[in-house]
C-alpha cells in the first residue's frame, strides 16, 4: 500500500511537470518579476542606507541582500496560493473524475500536486539566487546557505499549495478561488517582515509580524543571506515551517480523502 | 443465467437541499451486453453512472459492479471498470502516448504491461501515427476516441460510456459505434451506455432502461419496447380549431387497437397495433367533428416513439448552476476541436 501512494504520487507530480516544462513564458516571467522587484526596491530605498541607523536595523549594509529573502518568499508565496488552481482545471474537464474512478489513493491528488509546486518554487528560488548574486548580492553562508534557502522556500510554499488545494477542493469556481487567495496574500505578505524590517513597524503589527507564517520563512532565509549559520534562528524557525507543511498536507490529505468527485 | 455484471437495487441519490436526483432505481446488466440507458438530460442518468463509478455515494439503496459493492468494495470496483465521461478527459498539455501512459499509471500496469497494451490500444482507436503530439493538436473526435482508448488500458470487465457520441460528426459517431460493436465482439466485454439518440440505443444496444425524473421507466430490448406501443405510427395533422382538435383526439383515443397519442409540433403520433386496418376508422370517427384530418403519414413504430411516450412530450426547462453550464460550454467547444 505504500508503494502504491508513493507511485501515485510520482503520477500526480509527473503530470504537473509536464506541463509546467510547456509553459516557458511563466518560467521567464517567474525569473524577470523578481529581477524587477530587486532592481526597483533597491534603487528606491537606497537612499535609506546612508542614515547609519537604518543598516543597523537592517542588519546590512545593502538594502538588496535585506530584499532577497523578501523577494524568494514573495514569489514563493504566489506560487503556492495559486496551485489549487489546477485541480479547478481539472475539475472542469473531467480529469478529477477521470483520476478518481481509477484506484488511486486519494492522498496522492493533493500530495503529487504540492510536491510539484514545491519543485517549481525551488527552480524559481535557485534562479533569483542566481539574479541576486548578479546583482551583487551574495550568501554569506555560500552554497549550502543557498540550498537551505531553497528548502525552506519549498517547504513553505507546500503550507500555502495545501491551503489552495482544499480551498480548490471546496470552492470550485476560479472566480471564488482567486477573491479568497487576493484576499489572502497581500495581508500576509505586508503584516510581515518580507519587505520591511519589523523594528520600523508600529507595535501591534509587529506582533502580527512575529507570529505571520511568512515572517518565519523570511527570517532564517534572511539570516543565511546576511547573518551567517546560527542555529538558534535557522532551527527554530525552519522547524516551525516544516511543523506547519506538515499540518497542512496532513489536513489536504483528509480533505481529498472525504471527497468523492 | 449469466453472470450479472452490474446489480442496482432500490438505488437512490438525494443531494443537499432535498433534490432526489435518482429515486429507488433497480436495474440488472448481463456479462458480455450492451445497455443503454436513455432519459431527458436532468433524469438521473449521470448520478446514476457517479454512483456506479465511486464517484458518487448512495443515500439508499445498493449496486454491485462485477459482484463488487459500490461502496464498500471501491477499489474492486474501480478496478474493473473502465469510465469514459463525455468530458473528453484528455490532458491537451500532454501527447496522446503520455496520456495513456499516465492511465495505465494510474491502473497500476507493470513495465511491461504498458508496452504491449499502449499500442494495442493506441491501434484500436487508429491513433498510432499521431501519438508522439499534443493533443491540443487533435480533432474532437481524435480526443474522444483517446479518451476510449484510455479507458480501455487495463482490460475493465465494464466499460462505461457516458454520451460516447455526443457532439460528434456523424462520420466519426459511426465510427465510434463501430469501435463499441467491435469491442464487445472481440473482448466480450460489458458496456454500459448512456445517450439520447435514440438510433444510436436501436443500433447497439441489447437492451435498455428509460429514465425520467429519477426512476426507470421501462426495461427491455429495443423490439420489446417497440411493441409495447404497437406496430406503427400513424402521424396526423388536423385542421379546425383547438376544441375540434381535442374532440377528435378524443374519439380516436377511444377506438379499439390506439394505445398511445404523442403530440409532436404540429402532428399527433399515435401508435396503433395495425396501422393499415386502423387508419379507416379515424377518417370515419373524425369526419363529422370540427376538425377534419388534412394530412396523415403511417410509419414504423421507432425508439423514439417508446421514447416519448415514457418521458412525456412537453419541453423541459432545465435547472443547471453556473459551473454545469460552464463545463457543458467547455466541453462543447473542445468536441469541436
Amino acid at each position: 500500500m505504500r508503494t502504491r501512494l508513493a507511485a501515485d504520487v510520482y503520477s500526480v507530480f509527473w503530470r504537473e511537470m509536464k506541463r509546467f516544462w510547456l509553459q516557458k513564458p511563466r518560467i521567464v516571467v517567474s525569473v524577470i518579476q523578481p529581477a524587477i522587484w530587486l532592481g526597483l526596491m533597491g534603487n528606491l530605498m537606497g537612499g535609506l542606507l546612508d542614515k547609519p541607523m537604518a543598516a543597523a536595523v537592517l542588519g546590512t549594509g545593502n538594502y538588496l541582500s535585506f530584499m532577497t529573502a523578501g523577494v524568494m518568499v514573495m514569489t514563493t508565496l504566489f506560487g503556492g496560493v495559486f496551485g489549487g488552481v489546477s485541480i479547478i482545471w481539472d475539475r472542469r474537464l473531467g480529469l478529477l473524475n477521470k483520476m478518481l474512478a481509477a484506484p488511486i489513493a486519494r492522498a496522492a491528488i493533493p500530495v503529487g500536486k504540492a510536491l510539484a509546486v514545491a519543485v517549481q518554487t525551488s527552480i524559481q528560488v535557485a534562479l533569483i539566487a542566481l539574479v541576486a548574486r548578479l546583482l551583487g548580492v551574495a550568501f554569506v553562508t555560500g552554497p549550502a546557505g543557498v540550498l537551505m534557502a531553497i528548502g525552506i522556500a519549498a517547504l513553505f510554499s507546500v503550507i500555502m499549495s495545501s491551503l489552495s488545494l482544499i480551498l480548490a477542493a471546496r470552492l470550485k469556481s476560479h472566480e471564488a478561488l482567486f477573491a479568497v487567495v487576493n484576499f489572502l496574500t497581500m495581508p500576509l505578505m505586508f503584516t510581515s517582515n518580507a519587505m520591511f524590517p519589523t523594528q520600523t513597524m508600529p507595535g501591534w503589527l509587529r506582533s502580527i509580524a512575529a507570529y505571520n507564517p511568512v515572517s518565519y520563512a523570511v527570517r532564517p532565509m534572511r539570516q543565511l543571506v546576511t547573518g551567517g549559520w546560527d542555529w538558534t534562528v535557522l532551527g527554530q524557525d525552519a522547524a516551525v515551517v516544516a511543523a506547519m507543511a506538515a499540518l497542512m498536507v496532513i489536513l489536504a490529505v483528509l480533505q481529498y480523502r472525504k471527497m468523492v468527485a | 443465467m449469466t453472470m450479472k455484471a452490474i446489480e442496482v437495487r432500490g438505488l437512490t441519490k438525494t443531494y443537499p437541499g432535498g433534490i432526489r436526483a435518482v429515486d429507488q432505481v433497480s436495474f440488472w446488466v448481463g456479462e458480455g451486453e450492451i445497455f443503454g440507458f436513455l432519459g431527458p438530460n436532468g433524469a438521473g442518468k449521470s448520478t446514476t453512472i457517479l454512483m456506479l463509478t465511486t464517484l458518487a455515494t448512495p443515500t439508499a439503496g445498493s449496486a454491485t459492479v462485477m459482484g463488487y459493492d459500490v461502496t464498500t468494495n471501491t477499489d474492486a470496483v474501480r478496478r474493473s471498470l473502465g469510465y469514459v465521461s463525455q468530458d473528453l478527459a484528455v490532458d491537451d498539455s500532454l501527447t496522446g502516448w503520455e496520456n495513456l501512459y499516465l492511465q495505465a499509471r494510474f491502473y497500476g500496469l507493470t513495465r511491461d504491461e504498458m508496452r504491449r497494451r499502449i499500442p494495442e490500444v493506441l491501434d484500436m482507436v487508429g491513433l498510432t501515427s499521431r501519438a508522439r503530439d499534443l493533443v491540443e493538436t487533435y480533432s474532437g473526435g481524435m480526443r474522444k476516441r483517446l479518451d476510449i482508448a484510455a479507458g480501455l488500458i487495463h482490460r475493465p470487465k465494464v466499460l462505461f460510456l457516458d454520451e460516447p457520441t455526443l457532439g460528434l460528426d456523424i462520420q466519426t459517431r459511426r465510427e465510434i459505434w463501430d469501435y463499441i460493436t467491435r469491442l464487445r465482439e472481440e473482448s466480450g466485454m460489458t458496456i454500459f451506455l448512456t445517450t439520447h439518440y435514440m438510433e444510436e440505443a436501436d443500433r447497439l444496444c441489447d437492451r435498455i432502461a428509460i429514465i425520467d425524473r429519477g426512476s426507470i421507466k421501462a426495461v427491455g430490448t429495443p423490439s420489446e419496447l417497440k411493441s409495447t406501443l404497437g406496430g406503427d405510427v400513424i402521424v396526423l395533422r388536423f385542421g379546425g380549431t383547438d376544441a375540434g382538435v381535442a374532440e377528435a383526439l378524443a374519439r380516436i383515443r377511444a377506438l379499439p387497437g390506439v394505445r398511445d397519442v404523442a403530440r409532436y409540433g404540429d402532428d399527433y403520433r399515435v401508435a396503433v397495433q395495425d396501422g393499415e386496418s386502423t387508419l379507416p376508422q379515424f377518417f370515419a370517427a373524425t369526419q363529422d367533428g370540427a376538425a377534419p384530418i388534412v394530412r396523415v403519414s403511417i410509419n414504423r413504430v421507432t425508439l423514439d416513439d417508446v421514447y416519448l411516450s415514457f418521458t412525456g412530450r412537453a419541453l423541459r426547462d432545465e435547472e443547471s448552476s453556473r459551473e454545469d453550464a460552464l463545463q457543458q460550454r467547455i466541453r462543447m467547444r473542445r468536441v469541436r476541436g
